[in-house]
């Protein structure tokens, strides 16, 4: 099997590209709702082929730009008040906290090193015995449960010195949340390939319409032409655009992994505010390998920076152009908000590839 | 001789007679040619014609790599710089800075490539030195070497000569040394087959410059890979560019460790791959002698030089439509989650 | 928020995977799919493989045409 279709322009795509561009009627307000979305989009130049009836809004998709400043504020705090090796995604090391960041801090002679996955932490933290190892435990469903995965080899291979600092959010309530900004969500595939269908199938009986799209040229443009065709039919939808990926029970054994070690919790979104049941953090009986409670941290009011409007831009009142930071105080190098620090946020999107 | 077990010390740095042992040994050995001076400077015949003059010194991790090792990479570099000028390379020099206790066969091998790619490139090696830093004090070995060149009276290449409607030219597959690199440092667990595309680019050059003497620009996509060595140019030249995505060659494993990491092979340093700018006439001449090179036999145009978005590089995608390529950021780091 | 990969499964041993993408070769999780078998293709995110891939894109676009773009 050739998994892609390599660069090819084919029927089905000139006749997706058709539709998305031809498009005259009432507006559609699109939200895509994941942040690689929002990048894959961008890269691809989709939003050019746009009719002018058709708006999409980068939604809050990126687990980066929703994570609220606390907690990059204690990240660095574990890292030189309490000596802690930081293990994180690439993503994080550059987000500015309240007063710094994890690069600055690195600088000075914190430890950080950068992972491509939760299990490696775990590997790094067994091979280091004598390091006090804490991994930024971030992300959506799709990576929650290698989170989990790390936290239950940590608890196997009997490793003390591992720990995770949660912040992992669920999608549900920020659809809930988000649906009176849009007419249709593009729904995140990956999220989708854990999940399966019932949240959007939720949504759905609440009368949100929605599609659920793949990551690639082909998959981005079928998946937005077939919102624009049932828009049309005038009927809330759910269509399954990636059905080579998410299946519709998605991954039982994911969901078990991530039940046994987390439960839901309030958490607060950047740009957004406080969400009941929209984040993660573990269950009581991991407490010792839950960062906060292992090394006692405070509670940390982190300082928003003034005059941004990420939280507008998050649920599509104004693009990143009205902005009065943006590209000026605000840009991928000096991010102020929450959209310019991640290269998936709304900003920085529009920032970098800024030509639609 | 055997090397094996012996390293270097402190009194090797000196100046005395263990001194003179090392640079017996090991440079001595390697680096001998009719100009190789043991006096305080070389001494040279003058080139007829306008000399390039380039130096640039080399710390990488881990200094040796699938594709070569730091000697390698400093004469290519330092070859490559003066190559970018139209500059034949004539004279090196070499200056090393060698932690205390670095194996004496490591650095024979070291050395020993640096003759190897100097003869390649047709250049000499004249002069050189070498200090000892404490142990802890330098990551292994430093070398810093310094080049000149002389540059045919045709020959004006330079990152302000770009014009609208020239043809961009990559020489080879992109972001190979970044990769392989990356991969080396093995932080990441993943296993590709990728070797540094490291290597001396001067006999391509040449080629070029014999037929085609009026080449705009070349340079070399060292440190940020092509996509920051073209916005250097745009800034230069006050152009823009305008790259067809689907031309621009990359291996395809380095396209799949890049997938995996959320990195884009624009961004990764090449040791052996230069961009050239050439008039559009004589693009396709260009092509087929690079064509025809050792090190340059998958050279692909990729794009051209345009006048409407100053200082910008835009990109056309598969899908044909339009973006800009982002501008090169700080620091090149994975994107997961 | 979810980059993923799809790559081909070489060898399986007890709860984890070799993939390649490209050449490209890593070992990930596969904990969270039941039944990998060397050939399959999955999907890969933060080092597990997260879905398997049963079809290949262009026919997903062929099918999603003749279903509702047409």
């Amino acid at each position: 099997m050739t998994v892609n279709t390599g660069g090819r322009m084919t029927g089905a795509m000139e006749k997706a590209r058709d539709i998305i561009s031809s498009y005259r009627g009432p507006k559609i307000r699109i939200m895509e709702v994941c942040g690689t979305h929002t990048h894959e989009i961008f890269r691809l130049g989709i939003r050019s082929l746009l009719s002018e009836d058709i708006s999409l809004i980068s939604g809050p998709g990126c687990p980066v730009c929703v994570t609220p400043v606390s907690y990059i504020d204690e990240a660095v705090m574990l890292a030189i008040d309490k000596g802690c090796t930081i293990l994180t995604f690439g993503d994080l090391v550059r987000v500015p906290g309240s007063d710094s960041s994890l690069q600055a801090e690195r600088g000075r002679g914190a430890k950080v090193r950068v992972v491509y996955s939760p299990l490696d932490a775990e590997v790094y933290a067994r091979e280091h015995p004598d390091e006090e190892c804490v991994f930024l435990s971030v992300g959506f469903e799709t990576t929650t449960p290698s989170s989990c995965i790390a936290l239950e080899n940590a608890v196997s291979d009997g490793i003390g010195n591992f720990s995770l600092l949660c912040a992992n959010k669920t999608m549900p309530a920020a659809y809930r949340a988000m649906m009176n900004t849009t007419d249709a969500y593009l729904y995140p595939g990956h999220v989708c390939a854990v999940m399966g269908l019932n949240d959007c199938r939720q949504m759905l009986e609440l009368g949100m319409s929605g599609v659920v799209a793949g990551f690639t040229a082909p998959e981005l443009l079928t998946a937005l032409a077939v919102i624009v065709r049932k828009f049309q039919e005038g009927e809330p939808f759910l269509v399954n655009a990636y059905p080579r990926v998410v299946h519709e029970n998605g991954s039982p054994e994911a969901r078990a992994i991530v039940d046994r070690y987390m439960q839901p919790c309030s958490s607060r979104w950047r740009g957004i505010g406080d969400m009941e049941d929209s984040g993660m953090r573990l269950r009581d009986e991991y407490a010792a390998y839950d960062a906060r409670r292992k090394y006692d941290l405070p509670h940390i009011e982190g300082r928003e920076s003034r005059g941004c409007r990420c939280g507008h831009v998050l649920q599509g009142e104004c693009t990143p152009r009205d902005c009065p930071l943006f590209g000026r105080a605000c840009t991928p190098d000096h991010p102020v908000g929450a959209c310019m620090v991640s290269s998936e946020g709304a900003c920085s999107a529009f920032y970098l590839y800024g030509k639609q | 001789m055997d090397l094996t077990g012996k390293t270097v010390t402190l009194a090797h740095g000196a100046g005395g007679r263990q001194t003179a042992e090392l640079i017996g040994q090991v440079f001595k050995a390697h680096f001998s040619n009719p100009y190789f001076t043991a006096d305080d400077a070389a001494v040279l015949p003058r080139p007829g014609g306008r000399i390039a003059m380039t130096t640039d010194g080399f710390i990488v991790s881990p200094r040796f790599f699938n594709g070569g090792n730091i000697g390698k990479l400093s004469i290519c570099g330092t070859v490559n710089d003066l190559a970018c000028m139209g500059a034949r390379p004539l004279y090196l020099t070499c200056a090393f800075v060698i932690e205390e206790g670095f194996p004496f066969d490591r650095l024979e091998e070291i050395v020993s490539s640096m003759e190897k790619t100097a003869k390649e490139a047709g250049v000499r090696i004249v002069a050189g030195d070498t200090k000892v830093a404490g142990k802890g004090q330098v990551d292994g070995v430093f070398i810093t070497t310094t080049g000149v060149g002389v540059i045919d009276d045709q020959v004006n290449t330079s990152g302000k000569n770009a014009k609208p409607g020239d043809c961009v030219l990559v020489t080879g597959d992109i972001g190979r040394h970044g990769c392989c690199i990356l991969l080396e440092r093995d932080e990441f667990g993943i296993d590709a087959k990728v070797s540094s595309d490291c290597a001396p680019l001067w006999n391509s050059v040449d080629a070029v410059l014999k037929e085609v003497p009026d080449v705009h620009v070349i340079r070399d996509a060292t440190r940020g890979g092509v996509g920051t060595v073209l916005y250097e140019i745009a800034a230069e030249s006050g152009c823009g560019f305008e790259l067809e995505q689907e031309s621009i060659p990359v291996d395809p494993a380095v396209g799949g460790v890049c997938g995996m990491l959320g990195l884009d092979p624009m961004y990764l340093a090449c040791e052996g791959t230069l961009v050239m700018i050439v008039p559009r006439e004589k693009a396709t001449k260009v092509l087929n002698i690079l064509r025809e090179q050792e090190h340059t036999g998958d050279a692909a145009v990729i794009g051209y030089v345009t006048d409407t978005e100053k200082g910008r590089v835009v990109m056309r995608t598969s899908i044909g439509t339009q973006t800009y390529l982002p501008q090169p950021g700080n620091e090149l780091l994975p994107r997961i989650c | 928020m979810c980059v993923g990969l799809s790559a081909r499964v070489v060898r399986v041993n007890a709860g984890s995977a070799i993939v390649d993408a490209s050449g490209a070769r890593r070992e990930v999780s596969a904990q969270l799919l039941s039944d990998l078998e060397p050939g399959d293709y999955v999907m890969v995110h933060a080092g597990a493989a997260i879905a398997k891939i049963t079809e290949n894109e262009e026919e997903q676009a062929d099918d999603l045409m003749e279903e509702y773009l047409v």
